[in-house]
């Protein structure tokens, strides 16, 4: 296998946890079942049940938790019929534990974190889909702040904008992809976030330390300037952003995972996981959460859903077939009734190859359907361990 | 005059030319080897230049591709504390910053001798090695660092583990090859004074893109080097990497705008330049010393030419009968001579490809030898071979090609105005001979004046400081065409009293004979002697005159007890410095009695590099006794507590900026510019890019640092230096130490080894003289084999006429040795006062090597002789010529 394998944790960890940074981390995942420790055998906090969460200072970074992303994705329109779409995603992992205070000692050239992060646009109405990675550790061009949100990486940066309002919160994203696309956004929540989980805690697999605190804001307005080559433009949209902070979320037997964001036209939203076990079935940790309007969260289990594959697509690049249609039947937990989504790719090739952290996933913009093809929402989709298996090398 | 049948021109060339060749193969061959040896003395240098430059390379560059520009500090090392104030200047412009830290290192002596001079040296580059992962474009990244660490280890670990140690080194493959290292060996090393064990955590990954590693290299991450080395904080210079894409020039030009210093705050923290600008640094600092290699392997290509002249008026001669046939069955004379300047270009085309051919196996073993040199003057070079390179090549084949072209034009003429055959006599072919401009005492007259009027001239200042004495090159041109003319005038002196002393000898008769009124051919083949042992011995005199003057230098400036630095670091381009409490330890030792602290920062000053050097002067006034070209008008400059900004200057530097006792020259400093006085300039031979002495505190407080390059210490009086040395080595063992008396026998031989080049070049150019007089004779006995056919029926032994041609050539380099000998007295003086002076600005206490130029006088006779024998005899076989 050239690539190593993808991270066998829980929903969205895929690109994060790519090889080496990865890897590193899996050991620590013998977090024993039964009682709740408060830390991990490597001193990284797990997270508690019954948390209080401060903003903003729980926007920004936890370094006593092992590992931590914010990660949006979203839809843009430009001037005429121009549609892109976009994913911005700053992973921090720690090397090692912070050794009892919050702040990394200061060094240019720290190892204490490292931070990962990936870019990506996809232009929907011709095809074209560019991505960039990166990676740096702790120091001058890297940094999470800690009691805002200001994450930044080279170039690139996400931070909360200066505000007293909490309800004129915003967040300004600035990503380029090689030397000729640049955006800068302004991403408007609107409405607190979405604490997913029980008690806010979202659990991974049936060991209780795999689990993470979840906080998400389903659909932020966007705004902002794109430019691809010498031609900028001004964007509109609507994003999802993620903030998820664990130690480990790894169980033992999955191979991956497939994962969803689904922005309906209706006003509701539905995030999905499915965890992929090695024999191919779906670990009972998987879930499907519907958001209502007040981004208040109802989770079903796997026996409340259906999730069929039903074409592939063959990536030429890393030899993955990646589901490339996928039909989700929910119950719907207000309703009773169950509800079917057709998620389909708006472009086959969304696959981030891996160069830089050595993991091939597939992250991108979809179409949402009803069972009549009628078009009632759009999605983000993400595909993990297609390309290859964490299994075998431990 | 109708055009000719197309087909003329190669019925000429295979019935006639080519017919020829294939007649004499031996000397054909020859003369094409002789060229060939021109061609290749010129193109091998060229290479082997052009491989030292090249070799400055950019280690880094081997990572990062070719960056788009490169971040150095005005003076000295660069505080990693601008990167994030350059990350925030470049705002959202998608740039890779890539921070790198160099340092050498050398693998230890283990046991108690050790040696000065350079040693391999290892070059130890400092990366941020996660970054890393963000330039490989496209590649499969990080992995092809960590992936071949450990099998048994998880890449994640494996890469953690190296971060988390200091000691973790990445090595080259070959060097893995060649030592028979493998992940988790240990490897010793002596980084700035201090032995360290690395752990080699992995091996630098092929690219197939870039040139394999070289076997020295090592890379380390950047914080690791920078706690190996004591330079927490530094780093030397900041690459920056655009991504590709169309808009990238866009962006380089924005990127120059935003990286501009500010023009208000303060002194400058940066400074942005193009690779292209670095290198070319780099190849200005050794364009002088290029140069003068240039121009000396240009004479051996000139005598080769010669040779072709000397080659092809011989062959009209030989053909004179057959041209007069063609002439008289209707081939026009323009026809001829294009046949002539088509055979001219053909050996130049011919002998020009068999000397590339030799000219890249020399260069191979050139490259070496230009190769220690820069080593030990200028900077660290890994060169051991000069590829091939195209234009090098057209350029040298077109030289050999022009001027065949050129030298064949006087015999094409020639051949030209031969008469048909129905008029053709002896008597007319031999009207017309070459060289006979040479027979013309009043143009050596006015050659030599106008070579006295030259030397007066300043010399040519190129930018970076170089200097190129274009008049003092000049004069010796018409100093060496001056004695060329006179010599023919002395050999026929010589013919003539030969004849008047009437010898016994039948042989030396006949030979004087011939030399009473010297032939124009006589006349150019002691010419080009007079060339060859000319430059030849004017070298040995400045080499002789050198050697001198640093013997004396070295006895004097070496005075002192012990000299010490980081071991193995003893050439101008090592970047090994002691740390200060290892300095301060062997300072402390009871039995030291005085000690100076050198520094030294490499930097540019009006955009010119050279060395300010922090030493304490009254150690230097005291112990290194220098010379003074201007001494200081009083004491203060030797006083720390009077000296305010006082400077001295050595002769080369005051040469380079045009700077007299009194001047003040402005410094860049990491704090600003600074402006020093120059209160007196002394000799010094240590190094061509000249050197500003600057009292030590001032030195380290303006530089911000407190590494050493050397220490040198005056031992009490009763004590011994040896057993301070011992004893300093069992303590330090990564010192090296040395006593003076050892050191001035080491730098003695360090300073021959870079003449090595020198000599060899020399040396050619005297076996191709030599042959050019060989095939002079040749000539010269063919057109008379008539007349040795009559001497040989008059009774004459053939051994007898070997003889004569032995005496004629014995003769001639007679003739041409004392011209020769004459002229390099004044080529002497020119190359020390004038060529050496105002291309490095040394001055040298002239010194003639007596014994060497005898030496050499007697083999130029002995080779000479010996020649005109074996000619003579070869002669003496020849047939007569038929009548027609």
């Amino acid at each position: 296998m050239k690539h190593p394998p993808p991270p066998i944790t829980a929903q969205r960890t895929g690109p994060i946890l790519a090889g080496l940074v990865l890897a590193s981390w899996l050991f620590s995942l013998a977090a024993g079942a039964g009682e709740l420790p408060a830390t991990t055998a490597e001193g990284f906090a797990i997270p508690q049940p019954g948390r209080e969460f401060i903003f903003p200072r729980d926007h920004g970074s936890h370094p006593e938790f092992a590992v931590e992303w914010w990660y949006i994705t979203g839809h843009l329109t430009g001037s005429g019929d121009e549609r892109f779409g976009f994913q911005a995603t700053f992973f921090r992992r720690a090397l090692k534990t912070s050794g009892g205070t919050n702040l990394p000692p200061e060094s240019a050239f720290g190892h204490e974190q490292i931070y990962l992060a990936h870019m990506a646009l996809v232009n929907k109405s011709t095809g074209d889909f560019r991505y960039q990675e990166r990676l740096n550790r702790n120091g001058w061009d890297a940094a999470a702040a800690t009691d805002t949100l200001d994450v930044r990486n080279g170039n690139w940066y996400l931070r909360r904008m200066a505000t007293n309002a909490p309800d004129a919160e915003a967040f300004e994203l600035h990503a380029t992809i090689g030397a000729d696309i640049d955006f800068q956004l302004r991403l408007a929540p609107g409405k607190p976030p979405v604490i997913f989980g029980s008690n806010g805690v979202s659990r991974k697999a049936a060991e209780p330390s795999a689990a993470s605190h979840y906080l998400t804001f389903p659909r932020m307005a966007v705004s902002g300037t794109l430019a691809l080559g010498e031609v900028l433009r001004t964007v509109t949209g609507e994003a999802w952003m993620d903030h998820e902070i664990s130690s480990s979320q790894l169980g033992k037997d999955q191979v991956g995972w497939d994962w969803l964001s689904l922005q309906l036209l209706d006003g509701r939203n539905l995030m999905a996981y499915r965890m992929r076990r090695t024999d191919g079935t779906t670990d009972p940790y998987s879930t499907v959460a519907w958001v209502d309007l007040q981004n208040r969260a109802r989770h079903t289990g796997p026996d409340q859903f259906q999730w069929t594959i039903l074409k592939r697509w063959h990536s030429p690049k890393t030899g993955a077939d990646y589901p490339a249609l996928v039909r989700l039947e929910a119950v719907n937990p207000a309703t009773g009734r169950t509800e079917q989504f057709l998620v389909e790719p708006e472009v086959a090739d969304q696959e981030l190859a891996g160069a830089t952290g050595g993991v091939a996933y597939w992250e991108g913009a979809c179409t949402v359907r009803d069972g009549q093809q009628k078009l009632i929402g759009r999605a983000y989709m993400e595909l993990t361990g297609y390309a290859a298996s964490l299994r075998g090398k431990f | 005059m109708a055009p000719a049948p197309v087909g003329i021109s190669k019925i000429l060339w295979t019935r006639f030319t080519w017919r020829h060749w294939c007649q004499a193969p031996v000397s054909s061959f020859l003369l094409l080897l002789i060229l060939a040896l021109g061609v290749a003395t010129f193109f091998s240098i060229r290479l082997a230049n052009r491989a030292a430059v090249l070799s400055f390379q950019n280690f880094a560059g081997l990572i990062t591709s070719q960056s788009d520009g490169i971040i150095t500090a005005p003076a000295g090392a660069l505080s990693e504390s601008v990167l994030p104030e350059l990350r925030q200047r470049l705002g959202r412009s998608p740039v890779t910053l890539v921070p790198v830290l160099e340092a050498s290192a050398v693998a230890p002596t283990l046991d108690a001798h050790q040696t000065f001079g350079p040693r391999p040296t290892f070059q130890l580059l400092g990366l941020d090695l996660i970054s890393l992962a963000n330039l490989s474009r496209p590649s499969d990244g990080l992995q092809r660092w960590f992936a071949d660490s450990d099998p048994t280890q998880d890449s994640g670990k494996d890469f953690l583990s190296v971060l988390d140690r200091s000691d973790s080194v990445f090595i080259s493959p070959a060097l893995a090859r060649r030592d028979q290292l493998k992940t988790g060996s240990r490897l010793s090393l002596v980084i700035n004074a201090r032995p360290v064990e690395l752990r080699v955590a992995g091996l630098i990954p092929d690219d197939p893109r870039q040139p394999a590693a070289p076997v020295n290299l090592m890379i380390l991450d950047l914080p690791a080097l920078q706690h190996l080395t004591a330079r927490e904080g530094q780093l030397d210079r900041v690459e920056l990497v655009l991504p590709e894409g169309p808009q990238r020039a866009a962006q380089w030009a924005h990127l120059q705008q935003r990286l501009q210093p500010p023009g208000d705050a303060g002194p400058a923290r940066w400074r942005l330049s193009s690779p292209a600008e670095r290198r070319s640094a780099a190849s200005t600092m050794t364009q002088a010393f290029r140069l003068n290699l240039t121009i000396l392997s240009l004479l051996a290509l000139l005598v080769g030419l010669y040779l072709v002249f000397q080659g092809l008026e011989g062959a009209v001669v030989r053909r004179r009968n057959e041209i007069a046939v063609l002439r008289s069955i209707g081939v026009t004379s323009r026809q001829i001579q294009r046949m002539w300047l088509m055979e001219a270009a053909t050996i130049g085309l011919v002998g020009g490809l068999l000397g590339l051919g030799l000219g890249w196996l020399g260069a191979q073993g050139a490259v070496r030898m230009v190769g220690l040199t820069v080593n030990a003057l200028y900077y660290a070079t890994s060169v051991e071979t000069a590829p091939f390179d195209l234009p090098e090549a057209i350029l040298a084949l077109f030289l050999a090609v022009l001027a065949s072209i050129l030298a064949g034009v006087r015999p094409a003429r020639t051949a030209a105005n031969t008469p048909p055959a129905q008029i053709a006599s002896r008597a007319g072919a031999a009207s017309d001979p070459p060289g006979r401009f040479l027979g013309r005492p009043g143009i050596g007259g006015i050659l030599l004046i106008l070579g006295i009027g030259l030397t007066w001239f300043p010399p040519l200042h190129l930018a970076g400081g170089t200097r190129v004495p274009v008049a003092a090159y000049a004069a010796a041109l018409c100093w060496i065409f001056s004695a060329g003319i006179f010599s023919g005038s002395l050999l026929a002196g010589m013919g003539r009293l030969c004849q008047r002393l009437k010898p016994g000898s039948v042989t030396l008769r006949l030979a004087s004979s011939q030399l009473r009124s010297p032939s124009g051919r006589h006349r150019l083949a002691v010419a080009s002697l007079v060339c060859a042992v000319g430059m030849t011995a004017g070298m040995a005199i400045l080499v002789g005159s050198f050697d001198t003057t640093m013997r004396g230098w070295i006895a004097r400036t070496f005075q002192a007890d012990l000299y010490i630095s980081s071991d193995g670091a003893q050439t101008a381009s090592s970047d090994s410095r002691i740390p200060p409490e290892t300095w301060k330890a062997v300072a402390a030792h009871p039995a030291v009695e005085r000690v100076n602290l050198i520094q030294v920062m490499p930097l540019e000053i009006n955009g010119v590099s050279t060395l300010v050097v922090g030493n304490h002067m009254d150690f230097f006034r005291d112990y290194a006794h220098p010379a003074w070209v201007s001494a200081p008008a009083n004491d203060d400059v030797f006083r720390p507590d009077r000296n305010a900004a006082q400077v001295l200057v050595s002769e080369s530097f005051a040469a380079r900026f045009n700077v007299r006792r009194g001047d003040t020259v402005t410094v860049p400093t990491p704090g600003g510019p600074r402006t020093v006085t120059v209160a007196g300039i002394f000799s010094d031979y240590g190094n061509e890019r000249g050197s500003l002495l600057l009292e030590q505190e001032q030195f380290s407080k303006w530089f911000e640092t407190d590494l050493a390059v050397s220490l040198i210490l005056a031992v009490r009086p009763g004590q011994d230096p040896e057993t301070l040395r011992a004893e300093l080595r069992a303590a330090h063992p990564g010192l090296g130490i040395f006593t003076s008396s050892y050191l001035r026998g080491e730098a003695l031989r360090i300073f021959r080894q870079t003449f090595a080049v020198t000599y060899a070049l020399e040396l050619i150019g005297l076996v191709v003289a030599v042959a050019g007089l060989a095939f002079t004779l040749a000539s010269l006995l063919w057109e008379r084999r008539t007349d040795l056919n009559t001497l040989r029926a008059l009774g004459l032994r053939r051994g007898e006429l070997a003889g004569a041609a032995a005496w004629e050539g014995a003769l001639m380099a007679a003739a041409g040795t004392i011209a020769g000998l004459a002229v390099s007295l004044a080529l002497g003086w020119l190359l020390i006062y004038r060529i050496n002076l105002q291309t490095f600005g040394w001055t040298l206490q002239t010194d003639r090597p007596w014994g060497q130029l005898a030496a050499l006088s007697l083999l130029v006779l002995a080779s000479a002789t010996l020649t005109g024998g074996i000619v003579g005899r070869w002669a003496a076989r020849l047939p007569a010529e038929r009548e027609e």
